[in-house]
């Protein structure tokens, strides 16, 4: 049955009982949700403007509590180190994602195609990897006796680039396009791989935005790879960077080893939640940009007749 | 050319032709001619995963060895079970093994549930502007570290400076002492996790949805469906085979409990409330926190995974046997 | 549409392969090792060494050969630079004299456990000397699972003259494991690291305890009072999250005449002791004897009184920034803390007075500090160790080498008073301008000229210490925890559960707790571990 637009549009103007209600539960639903998700955050905000004793004496509020930088003097100390974090980071980020990305969707691809008789064997060859893993010593020892990855980036580039959650996560995006579009493209004569990179990636929007978005945040996040293999770098990535400031107040404070070194006035608290700021703010400007790729999905109808 | 998908066990080929199934001989090198682009497609993937998990795998070995560093792990002296053993002996491993799996269980089902409800009630506002910020909204608390998720609990419930004590008094009120109720804390946990967790969780359905066949919709909703109907019969089972993947990828990780979460939230010292909130991780941290011990931590690694797998394969097998497209392999 | 993403994907692939291009190239040399991960060479090394000429003088050894000894420190890598200066004065003077070159690599905070001995457990050739201690620093477990190299009597001599002659006998003794050395004890350092509790003297004085507090019970006094007459006080605003023993262990030293066996905690608590002069044999005060009851019912008394906050299990705060503040009356840590504490309360909170009770004051039930609180070992997978040996000799006998590398450049890193003490050119801030370089593993007293920030009265408190203190029996018995790692698992678990309850008074009962706490020890097998310790520390001292 093929309507034209204006007969569409009245129909969709119909407005249903069940429609409003639900409009307004998701409205009401999602809101709150949204406003509890805020107000930690606006705490965490006001705390890292406010001087510790406060802090510790009224507890947080979403007001800061006697004004200061200090928190952020603190951080901002070294800018050169701050801002090389940075670069690290983003360079990764971006580079990691955009590779990782490609190998995915294209692992997706193949896996997802029913007349590809390995995909069980090698989709199952990808998943035990989640169930099993050496453990922190033999990991170790083969990155940096084997592989030599110490003080390398590529420890930490190279082994986040994809997880199997992702891939068949991808998988099961690209599952939801019709196989015709594989079958129209073999009829042109293309081989899989054309296809896929003509065809199939074109249509992944909303795919490759939530799968590059995840994958993004894994490199953003990546502190604990960092440490194991990177620590004497002197551009180091932002989370472990950020870590560092605040565990060095607090390995000093509490373990035998404060004994060693004079303990200086580091605000601890208040140093945390700018930490959090620091860190979280790009991100948070960054995401509005992917959410453009979460529209709505392409219809079929071309394809199909 | 019709086309017919048959269940993914057998191996023969795919494609029929006249209506009459042609029973070929299982022919691998042919198979891997044919599909040689898929397969090379699928090479990246598979040697990362060769080299950085495969490869160091072998090294669980030396959960069953007393480690010498100068012998290296396949050097070392071979001790059997030994490194197990203060895990079984503590008399508290079935405690452990219940609290994470409940955890677990109960962060994966709600987990699942609310972000499969705020995506789909996402979905339906219409306003755009208000979807994008609620949306950007709902992922900051990802981002908050497991350290500051604990500052900020504390900050709530403390019984001196705490938001909901202080709430209470100003009120007129008695406040209870959140910090040494035990039964309040297992809910606690799972609202901080569901709260942490949905955001992110949200997005993947969110996508799905976005990513469904827009004809379906409009063409139910010219045929007189209304929304809920709309939301019951479409898009909610169209969200299933997604659900299904996430749910049997947690469930193989069902004994890896959230390290930082607990640790962050109930602290190493309270140990009021750890019988009904202490998980595998943190009880090994305590008992090895001056020993660095790396073969006992290997040990409980391999504990954890052995009994995850076997939960996963059941899983899985059932889930084939209801429906194979749903499984995971 | 497909134009642009094919153009945006194409962009990044390049950044990543660009930025894979780059990592390969910015890879430090020492990533290439493909040293295998078993290596035998604790044998090997010694007796090639002592091969060399076994003389005394340092001009008779091979140093033809120009190399770098990397030396592994704790601590944040410092960014301002002065180390990488200090150390390169240094290092024109090292190469004068046996041609080698010091480099530093640092063991950052964060989780500095696991990566220090993560690091040892790779036997990395590229580490040389590296920093340890026995009781906080992992360096008897590590000697035991080959990470260090064995130090014979030849190659002190040959390689390390001046730090072997001036070491005795006895203190060599220490770091044995059997016969053989394995690293090199700090033991012409002075320090004092035992525990107590800060208060303020003025206080204390309102309170009526006129000399301050002079025995455990007077904090009882000293913290009610701050209750009922300093309004937003806490007597002592502990944070019982990072805290979970509390400081049972100093009323038991108070009130008592049991000492620690150090080496033997489980899970970070000190169960076990010698009493009196008796050292040979292993008791447990926790096991059974009253004083545990006494302590119980004071922690009892004091959360009453409210000498903490009512959430302290959960309370993570900074109680030394809370007394600056004067916020918290009280604050517990070591005599070296209070040192560098004391001047600064003067400043913050002028009269405040912060004095020191130390545990085991009154009965003077409290030890010297072990000598081998700071060591030095060399990796057993070096490539060098000789040199290695040559350049630690330097840094702790050469005065001048002793100075650049622990105080840096005079003039920019720090200046000396008329009076001979130490002291920071104008502008010097410790928190942007600190060398860093943290050599724990070879200060002397004899190059440690006395701090401008210090404590004016350090050496009149240190001499107070010394007068009282109690020798520590047993600093060559090395506890090797794993012939019984399930016990003391156990162990770990049950104490983890009570100590936090029973030091911050959580129990309505405590002897009850007390009572069941001992009945969880028996059944987690603290007997056996208990006589396992004797065992082991009967063979020790049969040697």
């Amino acid at each position: 049955m093929i309507l034209d637009k204006k007969e569409i549009q009245a129909v969709k103007s119909k407005k249903d009982a069940s429609g409003i209600i639900i409009s307004i539960i998701a409205y009401i639903f999602v809101g709150l949700f949204a406003i509890c998700c805020l107000l930690p955050f606006l705490m965490i905000i006001s705390a890292s403007f406010s001087s510790e004793t406060a802090i510790t004496t009224d507890g947080m509020g979403i007001f800061p509590k006697n004004f200061t930088l200090e928190a952020y003097k603190i951080l901002f100390r070294t800018p050169k180190y701050l801002v090389g974090s940075y670069v690290v980071t983003i360079g990764m980020t971006l580079g990691g994602t955009a590779l990782g990305l490609f190998i995915i969707s294209m692992t997706g691809y193949a896996l997802q195609r029913k007349d590809f008789p390995f995909r069980n064997g090698i989709s199952f060859f990808i998943y035990f990897t989640t169930l099993f893993s050496a453990g922190l010593a033999p990991t170790y020892l083969w990155m940096v006796n084997t592989l030599g990855m110490k003080n390398n980036y590529l420890a930490v580039f190279l082994p986040l680039l994809m997880t199997p959650w992702l891939i068949f996560l991808m998988k099961n995006f690209i599952k939801s396009i019709p196989h015709e579009i594989t079958e129209s493209g073999k009829i042109d004569g293309a081989n899989d791989f054309r296809i896929f990179l003509t065809l199939v990636l074109p249509n992944l929007k909303p795919a490759l935005a939530t799968v590059g978005l995840f994958l993004a945040l894994q490199y953003w996040n990546e502190w604990y790879n960092t440490m194991l293999y990177l620590s004497n770098k002197d551009y180091q990535p932002l989370q472990y960077y950020l870590y560092k400031i605040i565990n060095q107040a607090q390995a000093l404070r509490q373990s035998v080893a404060g004994n060693q070194v004079s303990i200086e006035n580091l605000p601890s608290n208040t140093l945390k939640m700018a930490t959090a700021i620091v860190a979280t703010g790009p991100v948070i400007l960054f995401y509005p940009f992917v959410q453009k790729y979460f529209i709505a999905g392409m219809t079929v109808g071309a394809v199909k007749g | 050319m019709t086309t017919k998908v048959e269940k993914s066990g057998q191996k023969r080929n795919r494609f029929q032709k006249d209506g009459i199934p042609i029973k070929q001989k299982r022919n691998i090198w042919k198979d891997i001619k044919t599909h040689k682009i898929l397969i090379l497609m699928c090479l990246p993937a598979v040697i990362f995963f060769i080299v950085f998990n495969y490869c160091p795998l072998p090294g669980v070995y030396i959960a069953f060895t007393n480690f010498n560093y100068a012998k290296g792990i396949f050097g070392s002296d071979f001790i059997g079970f030994d490194n197990f053993n203060f895990l079984i002996n503590s008399n508290k491993l079935w405690m452990l093994t219940r609290n994470t799996v409940l955890y677990n269980l109960a962060f994966i089902i709600l987990g699942n549930l609310l972000q499969i409800t705020v995506a789909v009630l996402l979905n339906e506002v219409a306003a755009k502007w208000f979807r994008k910020i609620t949306q950007t909204l709902m992922f900051l608390p990802y981002f908050i570290s497991a350290v500051l998720v604990g500052l900020i609990v504390y900050n709530i419930f403390n019984t001196d400076v705490g938001l909901i004590p202080s709430l209470i008094r100003s009120l007129g009120g008695e406040s209870m002492s959140f910090y040494s109720t035990t039964w309040i804390w297992p809910i606690i946990i799972v609202l901080v996790n569901l709260w942490q967790g949905t955001g992110y969780g949200a997005v993947v359905y969110f996508a799905t949805i976005c990513g469904m066949d827009t004809g379906i919709m409009e063409a139910a909703e010219i045929d007189g469906a209304n929304r809920w109907q709309r939301i019951r019969y479409i898009t909610i089972p169209g969200l299933k085979s997604i659900a299904i993947i996430l749910i049997l990828f947690s469930i193989g990780s069902i004994l890896k409990g959230n390290f930082g979460l607990f640790y962050n939230i109930i602290g190493p010292a309270n140990s009021l409330l750890m019988p009904y909130t202490d998980i595998i991780e943190t009880f090994v941290y305590r008992a090895m926190m001056n020993q660095q011990n790396f073969a006992q931590a290997s040990a409980v690694g391999l504990y954890q995974s052995v009994f995850g797998f076997i939960i996963v394969m059941l899983a899985n097998s059932i889930v084939k046997k209801v429906d194979p497209e749903y499984a995971l392999f | 549409m497909k134009k642009n993403l094919k153009k945006v994907l194409s962009l990044m692939l390049v950044l990543a392969f660009v930025f894979s291009l780059a990592a390969c190239a910015g890879e430090s040399a020492d990533s290439s090792s493909t040293a295998p991960a078993s290596t035998d060479s604790t044998e090997s090394t010694a007796a090639d060494s002592s091969a060399e000429e076994s003389t005394l003088e340092n001009t008779d050894v091979d140093t033809s050969e120009q190399v770098n000894i990397n030396m592994l420190v704790l601590g944040n890598k410092p960014t301002n630079g002065r180390m990488e200066a200090a150390v390169a004065a240094e290092n024109e003077l090292l190469l004068e004299k046996v041609n080698a070159t010091v480099s530093l690599e640092y063991i950052e905070w964060t989780d500095w456990q696991t990566q220090y001995n993560l690091r040892l457990m790779s036997n990395d050739t590229s580490i040389d000397l590296i920093i340890t201690a026995t009781d906080w620093l992992y360096a008897w477990p590590n000697s035991k699972k080959g990470a260090f190299l064995a130090l014979t009597e030849d190659m002190l001599q040959t390689y390390a003259p001046q730090t072997w002659a001036e070491i005795p006998a006895e203190d060599w003794d220490l770091c044995k494991l059997g016969d053989t050395i394995y690293f090199i004890p700090e033991d012409q350092y002075t320090q004092w690291t035992n525990h107590g509790m800060f208060y303020r003297g003025d206080w204390a004085t309102e309170a009526g305890l006129t000399d301050g507090v002079q025995k455990f019970d007077d904090l009882t006094t000293y913290f009610t009072y701050i209750k009922e007459n300093k309004e937003g006080v806490i007597p002592w605003d502990v944070p019982g999250k990072n805290n979970m023993a509390g400081i049972i262990s100093g009323y038991i030293a108070s009130n008592s005449d049991y000492t620690t066996i150090i080496g033997t905690d489980t899970g970070n608590f000190n169960l076990f002791a010698y009493q009196g002069d008796d050292y040979k044999t292993v008791v447990s005060p926790y096991l059974d004897d009253d004083v545990l009851y006494d302590a119980a019912d004071l922690m009892k008394e004091w959360n009453t009184i409210g000498v903490w906050r009512d959430d302290v299990l959960n309370y993570e705060g900074e109680t030394r920034e809370l007394m600056y503040a004067g916020q918290s009356g009280a604050d517990q840590h070591h005599v070296q803390t209070y040192i560098g504490l004391q001047p600064n309360m003067e400043k913050k909170q002028e009269g405040s007075d912060a004095q020191m009770y130390w545990w085991g004051y009154e009965n003077g039930n409290y030890c010297a500090d072990l000598k081998t609180h700071g060591a030095m070992a060399v990796n057993a997978s070096s490539e060098n160790p000789e040199r290695a040996l040559m350049v630690y000799d330097l840094i702790r006998n050469d005065e001048e080498i002793y100075k650049l590398h622990n105080f840096g450049i005079e003039g920019t890193d720090y200046v000396m008073t008329d009076d001979g003490k130490l002291d920071r050119p104008a502008g010097w801030d410790q928190s942007t301008d600190a060398l860093d370089t943290n050599f724990w593993g070879g200060r002397v007293d004899k190059y440690e000229p006395a701090r401008v920030t210090d404590y004016a009265d350090k050496d009149a408190l240190f001499a107070e210490l010394a007068a009282g203190a109690k020798e520590y029996q047993l600093s060559a018995f090395a506890f090797d925890p794993e012939q019984c790692p399930t016990e003391i698992a156990a162990v770990a678990d049950v104490c983890s559960n009570y100590f936090p309850l029973l030091a911050y008074g959580k129990k309505d009962d405590p002897k009850a707790t007390v009572d069941e706490f001992r009945e969880q020890l028996k059944m987690a097998g603290i007997e056996s571990l208990m006589a396992n310790i004797q065992q082991q520390m009967d063979e020790a001292l049969a040697q």
